[in-house]
């Protein structure tokens, strides 16, 4: 429930114009019912369809050894780690590897076509199962940015993602882009997954010693494999090491308290920008940090994104 | 704070038209019960493991456990938590048919190229590294972590002699050095901890 939710629904029940069940009600159908533009839906279909296009693209730079049967990880073994039946993936079938390449490049074409916006609630399905399959199937190739794919695909399955900026709507088979429903279920959906990555990510550096001390980051950028950028004269500036490890601990943990007030919203916002980047530029995982940034575009109204496209148009 | 400052965050700032749909109190109790499961499919996971975890969210998660995988929502989102340690390689030397040796690293910074692809490989290393003790660990913890890691180094073996067509090929775990401060700005470093993890051979074209 949103704070201006919150605070009309507050100042009902102190005014004794409503019971506490009822304005519960009315502040729910309100959160998630109220219909919503899905011009921000549409630029997260367009990121998230662009990001998954590379990763597939990189998939298929070595496709045998990621889902083929004589790749990293065997299926059988796949299936000893995973919950199974439950992780499911269309590459358990694939016995040859032409029949994992095809797959492969559905996956990737799947993609694209979401980028596009051309039958997109089909794309989303179909981009969301080979996402899950390619995930499910290479356990020990995946980390952060397949997570966080699979949360950005979900709500743009549910949603009508491709009722603007889409060559659907250019056809004319997406409607009028209108406010609806499903764009707010599926906006707010992706706005409390969020909150949920965000608050769980901040709670897991909390049982950690080195995010208390404020040396966390220090611990990131000494390490030689992610290193992108060499940050190592950081080890002069122990009070910067401090001062940016207790912020990102402090920003995630917050995350889902001040990104909902308008006040301190362009601070979450701008904070994630600048953690994500940071993360992306200094660790090289850019990939990871942009489907973040995708994800945060979610708290983005579509007025902004209409008053920036007159700008710039 | 006036009410305006604390508007929330809505998807969108336009007000709906006359003409927009609303859905009926049935179908709002409908999707009600939808999002309440899906949210409880994106909540419980991060609490019901990796350990530390709780045993109340890991029976909660039972009858969502069909959903949780089918919708790949089975995460911790420890990133980077509980702290940043070292980063790992597996390193080979392998002996090919003709007699010749090649050795690698997995990952490779230099031939692994986009770096989504280096970061695919480098999480092949990081995630066996998890379940490999120190080569000091007690025997018993040593031969029971086997059962865990050596099916998967099996696999990666496997994989290195079909992409190199090699014979036979000996894979170690290396942990790296992680300096701190001091070390780096005394210039100071150490060896890195190096794991056997075995030789593995091809057998007639199979796989180890």
């Amino acid at each position: 429930m949103t704070a201006g939710t919150v605070d009309r629904a507050t100042a009902a029940l102190e005014q004794g114009q409503e019971p506490w069940g009822r304005a519960w009600v009315r502040s729910w159908n309100e959160f998630w019912f109220t219909p919503a533009d899905p011009l921000p839906l549409a630029v997260v279909r367009i990121c998230t369809g662009l990001l998954l296009a590379w990763s597939c693209l990189v998939w298929l730079r070595d496709v045998d050894a990621f889902f083929g049967p004589g790749g990293w990880l065997p299926a059988h073994e796949v299936w000893r780690m995973n919950d199974q039946p439950w992780q499911w993936s269309w590459y358990f079938a694939a016995s040859s590897p032409n029949a994992v390449r095809v797959l492969g490049g559905i996956t990737l074409a799947a993609a694209v076509l979401l980028t596009l916006g051309v039958a997109t609630r089909l794309s989303a399905v179909v981009a969301l199962a080979g996402l899950v399959s390619a995930a499910n199937r290479a356990s020990l190739n995946v980390f952060g940015l397949d997570d966080t794919l699979g949360l950005l695909l979900i709500p743009l399955v549910i949603g009508p993602a491709g009722a603007c900026l889409s060559v659907d709507r250019w056809l004319g088979l997406a409607g009028q882009g209108g406010p609806s429903v499903t764009a707010a279920v599926a906006l707010r959906l992706l706005q409390v997954q969020l909150c949920v990555v965000y608050f769980f990510s901040g709670c897991g550096k909390m049982f950690g010693a080195s995010w208390w001390e404020g040396t966390a980051i220090w611990g990131a950028v000494a390490n030689g494999h992610y290193r992108t950028l060499d940050l190592t004269g950081l080890a002069r500036h122990p009070l910067v090491t401090n001062a940016l490890t207790l912020g990102t601990l402090f920003w995630e943990v917050a995350y889902p308290a001040i990104v909902w007030p308008r006040l301190t919203r362009r601070l979450a916002l701008a904070m994630a920008v600048a953690v994500h980047l940071g993360i992306g530029l200094s660790m090289g995982m850019l990939e990871f940090g942009l489907a973040m940034i995708t994800a945060n575009l979610a708290f983005v109204p579509a007025a902004s994104w209409r008053s920036l496209a007159r700008r710039l148009l | 704070m006036s009410n305006r400052s604390m508007t929330a965050s809505r998807p969108t700032s336009v007000p709906p038209p006359a003409s927009a749909r609303h859905w009926s109190a049935a179908a709002r109790l409908l999707a009600s019960l939808a999002i309440i499961v899906y949210l409880a499919a994106v909540t419980l996971p991060p609490l019901a493991g990796p350990p530390p975890a709780s045993e109340l969210a890991g029976r909660l998660m039972q009858p969502l456990r069909p959903l949780v995988g089918a919708l790949y929502l089975g995460h911790g989102y420890r990133f980077f938590a509980p702290d940043p340690g070292p980063g790992h390689s597996i390193r080979w030397k392998m002996q090919l048919t003709d007699g010749s040796e090649r050795s690698g690293s997995i990952p490779d910074r230099d031939a692994d190229r986009p770096r989504l692809l280096y970061h695919r490989r480098f999480m092949v290393a990081e995630k066996i590294a998890a379940l490999v003790p120190p080569p000091d660990a007690p025997e018993g913890v040593r031969l029971a972590a086997r059962r865990d890691w050596q099916p998967l180094i099996k696999g990666v073996a496997g994989n290195l002699l079909a992409a190199h067509d090699g014979v036979r090929v000996r894979l170690e775990m290396v942990e790296h050095f992680l300096p701190g401060p001091d070390d780096v700005v005394q210039n100071r470093t150490e060896p890195d901890v190096v794991t056997p993890l075995g030789t593995y051979a091809r057998l007639k074209g199979r796989a180890p």
